[in-house]
């Protein structure tokens, strides 16, 4: 009887594919890490490799300091560079190359170089790597260079002596310093890239940092090798191992198996239970970036005030936060994180206030309007957010289509372009802790990032904070500057970012860096 | 047969151009990539317009058509616009872990697939025909993303047989392969059963039966080889969503493989690389499809190649 | 020369695979057609207090949802059975659009041969050595994101199969006796096609329909999965595994049903597919 053989076959194959998919996906608990089951040694070996997975997918095959804006470059390459100023874990800025600096007037800094430091190839580090640095990102090379807007303050850079250097800025830049710890201003050395070539070093980069790079496969991983010379505390592990995963259930499962010692970025909906696990450290750091979703205002009816400051009452972020984020982010009241300097904190955060919201859309007539919101298409927090959101709207009767986009596109095109619909989620680094990086590309008049914002008193604020030396008068008008963005509201700020990070219990020294940057030296992993 | 596949490379060639034109004016339909190259900062107009000097778009469209056409006839496929080398030495660098992903999936899917089939047919409404189709639907039942990551669990994070990801050698083959491998199996599986059944009812393989020629020899003899036609046009055909299989696996198991390259570069608007990345891919599928095609001379007779049709 | 058999339903309901395969895509139908009475929970809402919870089984369940909710606190089951109106929509509409380009022009390619034979066929070599998921997303870098869109890529792109299939199949077919005999007997080229050709052909296009729209209903979960740009608030089944896939470990269920759904439906249509291919094709009957 061939029919009724078949369907208990059926039946019976049938059961066992169901099993296949639940026992690969019915683990709630994580796996155990891989213990070797050796009691605990008599003194602590350590490993001689530290391997991690990275996030990102890769530097985009350049270790240039000026070929890049990434995240995935910075939290590598900071191991591999020194900057003139350092800026710690702590976000504290501290003597880098240089030992100390000082400002001889409004438009000059002189800076004392650190002596006896070499790079990598053993070429010494002195006032011409300095000048050459420079040199290369103002001069015709750094035209093309997405770094070079950073640093447009500075006019040139020249040699006083040996180990000492000026600065002759163009314009005050209240900033500078911070800058000189950031991605551009990495010290190069002069001789081996005028023989190596451009090509060759981007990657094969040489720099006076704790690691070299000695081995790099784009896509695929850097290995990076202690640097014996180094000036400052010496790197405790030899080798590390630094793998580009960008999928998140990849890195989860290679972090489970053991195969990797340092996981960037804990998905939130894993913290929990990685949290639970005693082999696990989880380690939560509340970073400069911060979301906000930003207006068009060119469009209508969000050029009506009334709708934008609906909008901003009709979307619960505390809930968003405690849901979607499963706790790991701040409120905000204005688009920059509490560690910002020019940060508000007598601003509150935006009350979630749906009545008013509605009150406030029957009166500019905007009931039942349909909203574009773009966001990115490959972001799991960011497409559940815009969710949220888009419920959000409706119920104080807007009607929103969810528009998910690449996320390169969304930020290098549509937004510049004002095609990014009437509002996007916007995700913004800040990196360098002051509100007036954030708050003059984003508000100012005719800026990049909003090309229809324009308000005449943020303008006269953003001056004002601008053109002034003394960080109490800076500060103040950043606070006004506040005050001035909720009355007009280009965006409604969502929330500051926590980013978590997860080692081994074996993995001792590592703290988890708030800007990304991975201090690497001090890590040691133990046996 | 020697003018036949001159012939054929020629075309094969007109093919390569006409996918060279297709893809270079569709990456120019979207959008000027300046912006998304100068980073976060607000360039100078003078920062835009030296890059856009510096790649070349300054030009206009024809001049950039020309000079894209002029170095891919000298295999240059042109510098990348994100980190400013030539596109054309980190392809091939790239290309052994694609073609090495695609050639092991295929190895695998064929070793599971045509002892299955073969048997599905000859033994068609047994028990072994009934699994093997449940085997066949299961595999295509699942995306290869849910398939890899499911996979990885069982045999990386819970049974440690195997590392999850990477690519360091033959271990770390294994999974993405089979991944790939199972999917386009379960595809082939029903292929040449279907085929197999066909074949076994035509008239030469009835006739053989009925000289009394051996079993075994009417199905591998006469039947498989007929089957194969179908079969090996398919494969042909699969070749390309077996590379794009492969785009999505690369990216699961973080191989570093062309596909992976070509996603970043078309989310970077970096339009060489893409250009690269695609004729690269697209060159070894023309070359393919051209075996498949010389191969069924040697299957059927009866299709004459290179004949007047 | 072969006859055509009618599909009879007498034969469907005694053949035990078929039975099963009817029931599983019919099931899929009704759900498509009838979302709003099976279910009285809303597919796109989010209820964030609601974020993952579990099943209605497990005791931390507090909606009890009867297969738990989703990443932002939707109904798992009511996203699938209103997901059956995206994914078969996808599906179906896919493939039609590749069947009729593909058959089309495969036909006219095959039976005529020339100029026009060469002409589709570097057509299709060109089509068929792009690769297909990188073409697919620069053509939604131009045009933006969307359902619609991506089942017009879908559908465009994928006519080759058949065309190629029919093609060969019309080679070997055109050989034949009793079609040259037609020939010779002055049958006008469009009666031969019709009647000779396209019925040896039919059952072979009925199998590769059938995993077309199996490949069509994948293909969306896997450019999904790459970050194509469909609204993550529409329930396809294949966004809501892509998505899901974040939460397979602490979450099994988000990803897991929809998964089941996925393969049920195939299962039918396949099923379904290898049955009407026997009931088209009498020799092979037993």
């Amino acid at each position: 009887m061939f029919k009724r053989l078949s369907l208990k076959v059926w039946v019976v194959a049938l059961t066992a594919s169901l099993l296949l998919v639940a026992c690969g996906s019915g683990s709630n608990a994580p796996a155990p890490a891989p213990t070797k089951t050796d009691s605990a040694p008599a003194t602590l070996e350590f490993k001689d490799t530290l391997v991690i997975g990275s996030q990102y997918g890769d530097p985009q095959g350049s270790w240039d300091p000026i070929d890049t804006f990434l995240l995935a470059w910075g939290e590598v390459a900071c191991n591999i560079y020194d900057g003139l100023v350092d800026r710690g874990v702590d976000l504290k800025l501290k003597p880098g190359l240089a030992t100390e600096w000082k400002f001889i007037d409004d438009k000059t800094i002189e800076f004392k170089l650190r002596q006896g430091v070499k790079f990598h190839n053993g070429e010494p580090f002195n006032a011409d790597a300095v000048v050459f640095t420079f040199t290369r990102l103002l001069g015709p090379d750094g035209k093309t260079s997405p770094q070079l807007s950073n640093y447009t303050s500075i006019d040139k850079v020249v040699k006083v002596d040996d180990y000492t250097v000026r600065f002759m800025m163009k314009e005050m830049d209240p900033v500078i310093i911070t800058k000189l710890a950031g991605y551009g201003a990495m010290i190069i050395s002069p001789k081996y890239y005028q023989e190596k070539g451009d090509a060759f070093f981007n990657t094969n980069p040489v720099g006076t940092g704790p690691y070299k790079v000695t081995a790099y496969t784009k896509d695929s991983q850097v290995v990076l090798e202690a640097n014996p010379d180094y000036w400052g505390d010496k790197a405790k592990t030899k080798k590390v191992i630094v793998r580009f995963i960008p999928e998140d259930a990849t890195r989860v499962a290679e972090f489970q198996t053991g195969a990797i010692d340092i996981m960037q970025t804990v998905p939130v909906a894993q913290v929990k239970t990685l949290q639970a696990d005693k082999n696990v450290k989880v380690l939560p750091v509340g970073g400069p970036t911060a979301w906000a979703l930003r207006f068009d205002i060119s469009k209508s009816p969000v050029d009506k005030l009334e709708v934008r400051q609906a909008i901003g009452y009709a979307i619960d972020s505390k809930t968003i936060i405690d849901t979607i984020l499963s706790g790991n982010g701040k409120l905000i009241s204005s688009f920059q994180g509490d560690g910002s300097f020019g940060n508000n904190p007598d601003l509150k955060p935006l009350e979630f206030n749906p009545a008013k919201a509605k009150e406030l859309i029957d009166k500019a007539g905007a009931k039942g309007a349909k909203l574009d919101v773009f966001f990115s298409s490959k972001a799991v927090i960011q497409k559940e957010i815009a969710q949220a959101i888009a419920s959000y709207l409706k119920d104080v009767g807007l009607e929103v289509v969810l528009n998910p986009v690449d996320p390169q596109q969304l930020s290098g095109t549509l937004i510049t372009e004002g095609k990014a619909g009437h509002m996007y989620l916007f995700g913004w680094g800040g990196w360098t802790l002051d509100y007036d990086n954030t708050a003059y590309l984003l508000y100012s008049k005719g800026q990049k990032w909003d090309p229809y914002f324009n308000d005449a008193k943020v303008n006269e604020l953003l001056t004002k904070e601008r053109t002034s030396t003394d960080p109490k008068v800076r500060e103040q008008a950043m606070k006004d500057l506040t005050v001035r963005l909720r009355e007009t509201m280009p965006d409604v700020p969502l929330y500051q970012a926590v980013a978590v990070w997860a080692t081994g219990a074996k993995v001792q020294g590592f703290v988890a860096p708030p800007d990304d940057r991975m201090r690497l030296a001090p890590v040691t992993v133990t046996k | 047969m020697v003018p036949y596949i001159i012939k054929r490379v020629l075309h094969g060639l007109m093919v390569l151009l006409a996918i060279s034109l297709v893809v270079f004016f569709l990456l120019r339909l979207t959008g000027d990539p300046v912006m998304a190259l100068l980073g976060q900062g607000n360039p100078t107009q003078e920062a835009v317009a030296a890059m856009q000097h510096a790649l070349g778009l300054d030009q206009p469209l024809w001049r950039q058509l020309i000079k894209f056409l002029t170095d891919l006839a000298t295999g240059n496929f042109g510098i990348s616009f994100r980190n400013k080398q030539p596109v054309m030495p980190q392809l091939v660098e790239r290309m052994p872990a694609t073609m090495t992903l695609a050639f092991a999936g295929m190895a695998v899917s064929l070793l599971v697939a045509v002892p299955i089939g073969i048997q599905s047919a000859v033994r068609r409404g047994k028990a072994i025909d009934v699994l093997g189709r449940v085997f066949a639907l299961i595999g295509i039942s699942f995306p290869n993303f849910w398939l890899g990551i499911m996979l990885m669990l069982i045999f990386a994070v819970k049974l440690r047989w195997l590392p999850a990801s990477g690519y360091q050698g033959f271990k770390y083959l294994i999974l993405p392969a089979v991944t790939l491998g199972l999917i386009l199996s379960s595809i082939i599986t029903r292929l040449i059963r279907s085929a197999m059944l066909d074949v076994l009812r035509q008239q030469y393989v009835q006739t053989a039966r009925a000289k009394g020629v051996a079993e075994r020899t009417v199905i591998y003899r006469h039947a498989f080889r007929n089957a194969l036609i179908p079969t090996v046009t398919f494969v042909g055909l699969q070749l390309g969503s077996l590379l794009g299989g492969t785009v999505i696996l690369e990216q699961v198991f973080s191989w570093p493989g062309v596909g992976r390259l070509a996603l970043d570069a078309i989310s970077n608007r970096d339009f060489p690389m893409v250009q690269g990345a695609v004729l690269m891919l697209s060159t070894v599928m023309v070359a393919i499809n051209l075996a498949v095609d010389l191969t069924y001379g040697f299957l059927d007779p009866r299709i004459k190649v290179g004949g007047k049709a | 020369m072969p006859e055509r058999r009618r599909i009879s339903l007498r034969r469907l309901v005694t053949n035990g695979p078929a039975l099963v395969g009817a029931l599983l895509v019919l099931t899929a139908v009704a759900c498509a057609f009838l979302a709003p009475f099976i279910t009285a929970h809303d597919p796109v809402n989010a209820q964030l207090r609601l974020r993952l919870d579990p099943p209605t089984w497990d005791a931390a369940s507090k909606a009890h949802y009867l297969l738990g909710a989703d990443a932002v606190g939707r109904d798992v089951l009511t996203r699938i059975i209103y997901g059956a109106r995206i994914s078969l929509t996808v599906g179906l509409t896919a493939t039609a659009i590749s069947l009729a380009i593909g058959v089309v022009l495969g036909l006219l390619s095959g039976y005529f041969g020339g100029w026009l034979d060469s002409l589709i066929m570097r057509i299709a070599d060109v089509q068929l050595s792009f690769p297909f998921i990188l073409l697919a997303l620069v053509v939604m870098a131009i045009f933006g994101g969307g359902l619609a869109k991506l089942v017009l890529v879908l559908g465009i792109t994928g006519w080759v199969s058949y065309a190629r299939l029919v093609r060969s199949q019309v080679l070997t077919v055109r050989e034949l006796d009793y079609v040259q005999a037609a020939r010779s007997l002055g049958a006008s080229d469009l009666r031969i096609i019709v009647k000779h050709v396209l019925v040896n052909v039919i059952s072979s296009i009925i199998v590769l329909s059938t995993l077309q729209v199996a490949t069509n209903i994948l293909l969306e979960a896997g450019l999904t999965f790459l970050g194509m740009g469909v609204d993550p608030s529409i329930p396809s089944w294949g966004g809501m595994l892509a998505d899901g896939r974040n939460y397979i470990t602490n979450a099994w269920w988000v990803a897991t049903f929809p998964g089941f759904a996925i393969m049920f439906t195939v299962l039918g249509v396949n099923l379904l597919g290898d049955w009407l291919r026997d009931e088209l094709d009498p020799q092979l009957r037993v």
